[in-house]
């Protein structure tokens, strides 16, 4: 029984924080969070160098063979910071090659993902915003020997506007398929969507009749989503673990405001309309990474970790959005400004609460898997 | 991160399930929904239940062997309380307060004559105690408590009062806090007394809750005397003494075994209620409360490993168990609130009304929160304490 981290991986937080301090400040966030595509391919190339791409990727197909447990770790200090890169759409989309590729479909994509030459994304939301396999109507018709034609749109694509391969989920008669195609691909549109949280980036795709080789389908035609859905779960656990850091970040932030803020003769961390909510700030944020660091566990060591990724999600998107917005209240007039960092972090939140289920359709999630 | 448990625990899980077959009848005694005079029913099996227990040195687990208990680690201690409490037995003993918190304050602050009169009757159940800390003008800010006791050759004299103390109608002993001395600051002018139930001058008068039972009482004292040799730890050193007993106190609520029988029962409940004409499991509104429940009982869960997982790697935990205390008792007002929810009308009978549901059990756990939700440190003492200490925020005070 140990429901902690290891020294390891203690250590690799030490080192995702201090290179956030020194690569990623609040400055550089916001420098890049105006810029065009907010990705700094020079911090991405020396993520890359310390093997964080390719943590969950086995040692055979260039990563470091972890577990998700690291990439949490990672993605926590992440979100702490607020650092924009497209860390968390490599990750899943490595995570579903590993699950669904063949031995040459893994060794050929996932080592330049692991490189950082290559950005992999998966997408797979379109109108629907959840994680059902029925939300799918983009499909994949075949079109000759060998080769399908996809058509559809494909919507919340993180990092889309970045990837030079997208995993495109689609239809086939028997069910859901994968197929890996470049994003340069005839056809293929990709539309930056305007969030409502700047530091994150993702897109539309529009397919319009987009030809693909069969054998860039990953797996056995239509038989996707079993596996699919573990790699999106696992996806939105480290989902869950930037936003217990973006919490976390929040709290600290405002904390130490309200140790320094004077008004009537005293700190306003004094007053219980103050100290008290952040006290219910903190237990959320605790309560939210319990929950996420064993879903963490889970999505590596259970069958269906579906409920233990939803109670995850439904408490990191309350801690998060309760954090950012108590964040910003609890600053005054200078939260609601644009200069202070508050609203950054009540951004994450507003942005990660809907993504991939609100709270309110995990605990439908939670009873559904019940049978209730 | 690792949730297996090894050979010699999953020895010892297979150790409990054998002795719960034998000596826990389910029909008998359960442990859910026990009021006291329902308790004091059943006293002949739970006296049998403890002895049953005290003989294979699980009554005091934790505590050192030389005491009577088993010197048990804490993995196995989890184990033992996860295992009785999937099985519904009762109570790992019934001397309630003396195994939560009087006992681990002898343990740590006795003298080995204190150590050998007052903990084999913990164990085996032989005396209750209750405990004297709160009084009419002391309650969370419990250090400013006034009840005195002066020294007169070898007794104490004690004059003052407490109050809401919890069974002080059926205890045999109180651990006591008194001011011994006025001069010295609101903390170390405080001593623990062990006072006889029985003494002269010591009277009791039980004060009714608003769910109609009678938990607790006021405790005068008139020139009560008890000897000094009664005094557990050093004089001005109550307060430490307390501190540690509250401690205990704070991670002995963090079960949620009995959390998890509620929230089965209501999802039960919710298949059988209707409510708008419909099944209340069908009703939107029900269902997100019910997944809440079920979240926040995991979140304890996981919180409480967590803190496992420090003590085992040896690290203190302190504030942090506040959390679990503040998720519990959100937990503890919303289950009677949700269960009377799902009844719809039906959910204003009591047990003794025509039509009562389920004996009127839910009505009368939703009269009753108060125990867990004030007892033992309001909320907002709890939000004190984790702004103050965790957080690094001022005193209010
Ligand atoms: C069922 C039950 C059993 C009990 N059993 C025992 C027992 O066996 N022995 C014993 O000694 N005591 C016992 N108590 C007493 C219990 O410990 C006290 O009730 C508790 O500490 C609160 O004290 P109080 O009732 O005087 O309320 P007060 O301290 O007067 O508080 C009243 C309200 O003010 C709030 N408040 C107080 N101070 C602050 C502050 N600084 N900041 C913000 N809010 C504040 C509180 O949160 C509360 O809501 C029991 C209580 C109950 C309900």
């Amino acid at each position: 029984m140990d429901f902690g981290f290891s020294e390891e991986q203690e250590q690799l937080r030490r080192q995702v924080r201090r290179f956030a301090d020194e690569r990623c400040p609040m400055d550089r966030v916001r420098e890049l969070m105006d810029s065009d595509d907010a990705f700094d391919k020079q911090m991405w190339a020396s993520m890359a160098e310390l093997g964080w791409l390719g943590l969950a990727v086995p040692e055979q197909a260039g990563g470091l063979g972890l577990n998700w447990e690291d990439v949490v770790v990672v993605a926590e200090e992440l979100g702490r910071s607020l650092l924009p890169s497209p860390f968390l759409a490599v990750t899943t989309a490595a995570r579903a090659v590993d699950l669904l590729g063949s031995e040459a479909q893994k060794a050929e994509l996932l080592a330049p993902l692991a490189e950082g030459t290559s950005v992999v994304t998966l997408a797979f939301f379109e109108d629907s915003d959840v994680i059902d396999p029925d939300g799918v109507a983009t499909t994949a018709t075949a079109d000759g020997d060998g080769w399908l034609t996809l058509s559809g749109t494909k919507m919340f694509v993180p990092w889309g506007q970045s990837a030079d391969k997208l995993l495109l989920v689609a239809r086939e008669a028997d069910g859901l398929s994968v197929f890996a195609v470049d994003s340069a691909a005839e056809g293929l549109t990709v539309e930056p969507l305007q969030l409502i949280d700047t530091t994150c980036r993702a897109a539309r795709v529009s397919l319009d009749s987009v030809r693909v080789a069969a054998d860039s389908r990953l797996g056995a035609a239509g038989q996707a989503w079993p596996l699919l859905s573990r790699a999106l779960d696992a996806g939105l656990v480290a989902l869950c673990a930037e936003m217990v850091g973006a919490a976390d970040g929040s709290l600290q932030l405002t904390t130490e405001f309200a140790k320094v803020r004077q008004q009537f003769g005293s700190p306003i961390g004094r007053f219980q309309g103050v100290k008290h909510r952040l006290a219910e700030i903190y237990v959320a944020t605790e309560s939210a990474r319990s929950l996420t660091y064993y879903a963490s566990w889970a999505v590596d060591h259970l069958d269906d970790a579906a409920s233990s990724v939803a109670m995850a999600k439904e408490w990191a998107a309350e801690a998060l959005d309760r954090a950012g917005e108590e964040g910003v209240q609890l600053h005054g007039a200078i939260g609601y400004t644009w200069e202070c960092d508050a609203h950054l972090y009540y951004k994450r939140g507003r942005l990660c609460r809907n993504l991939m289920g609100s709270p309110d359709y995990q605990r439908e999630r939670l009873l559904a898997a019940q049978g209730l | 991160m690792d949730f297996s448990f090894t050979e010699k625990e999953e020895a010892f899980r297979n150790e409990v399930r054998e002795f719960l077959a034998e000596h826990h009848d389910s029909e008998g005694v359960r442990a859910d929904g026990a009021d006291i005079e329902s308790a004091m029913d059943k006293l002949p099996k739970l006296l049998a239940w403890n002895q049953a227990l005290y003989e294979k040195g699980w009554v005091g687990f934790s505590w050192p062997r030389e005491f009577g208990g088993s010197g048990g680690g804490i993995v196995e201690q989890m184990i033992l309380k996860q295992e009785c409490g999937d099985a519904r037995a009762p109570i790992l003993g019934l001397s309630y307060m003396g195994l939560a918190w009087v006992g681990p304050g002898i343990i740590q602050y006795g003298t080995d004559a204190q150590k050998k009169r007052f903990i084999p009757p913990i164990l085996k159940a032989e005396e209750h105690w209750c405990t004297g800390y709160s009084e009419p003008g002391s309650g969370s800010d419990l250090a400013s408590l006034q009840c005195r006791a002066e020294r007169d050759g070898d007794d104490y004299v004690i004059n003052g009062q407490k109050i809401w103390t919890s069974l002080a109608m059926w205890a045999q002993w109180m651990i006591l806090l008194v001011r011994t001395d006025p001069t010295a600051s609101k903390h170390l002018g405080i001593s623990c007394l062990l006072v006889p139930m029985d003494s002269e001058g010591l009277e009791v008068r039980p004060i009714k809750a608003m769910n109609g039972e009678t938990p607790f009482a006021e405790v005068f004292f008139d020139n009560v005397r008890v000897p000094v040799e009664n005094r557990l730890g050093a004089e001005g050193q109550g307060w430490d003494v307390t501190k540690h007993a509250l401690a205990n106190e704070r991670s002995s609520i963090a079960e949620v075994t009995a959390l998890h029988h509620n929230l089965d029962d209501l999802k039960s409940m919710a298949g059988e209620c209707r409510l708008n004409g419909k099944p209340a499991i069908e009703d939107a509104g029900i269902r997100q409360r019910l997944a809440r429940m079920q979240s926040t009982i995991e979140a304890m869960r996981l919180n409480g490993l967590r803190f496992l997982t420090k003590q085992l790697r040896g690290e203190p935990i302190g504030a942090e168990t506040s959390v679990n205390k503040l998720l519990r008792t959100e937990m503890d007002v919303e289950t009677g609130r949700l269960a009377c929810d799902m009844q719809g009308g039906h959910g204003v009978l009591t047990g003794k009304s025509p039509g009562a549901v389920q004996g009127g059990r839910w009505q009368k756990n939703s009269l009753s929160w108060p125990t867990t939700v004030i007892g033992g440190g309001t909320p907002n003492i709890q939000r004190n304490v984790i702004a103050e200490r965790l957080l690094g925020l001022p005193h209010d005070s």
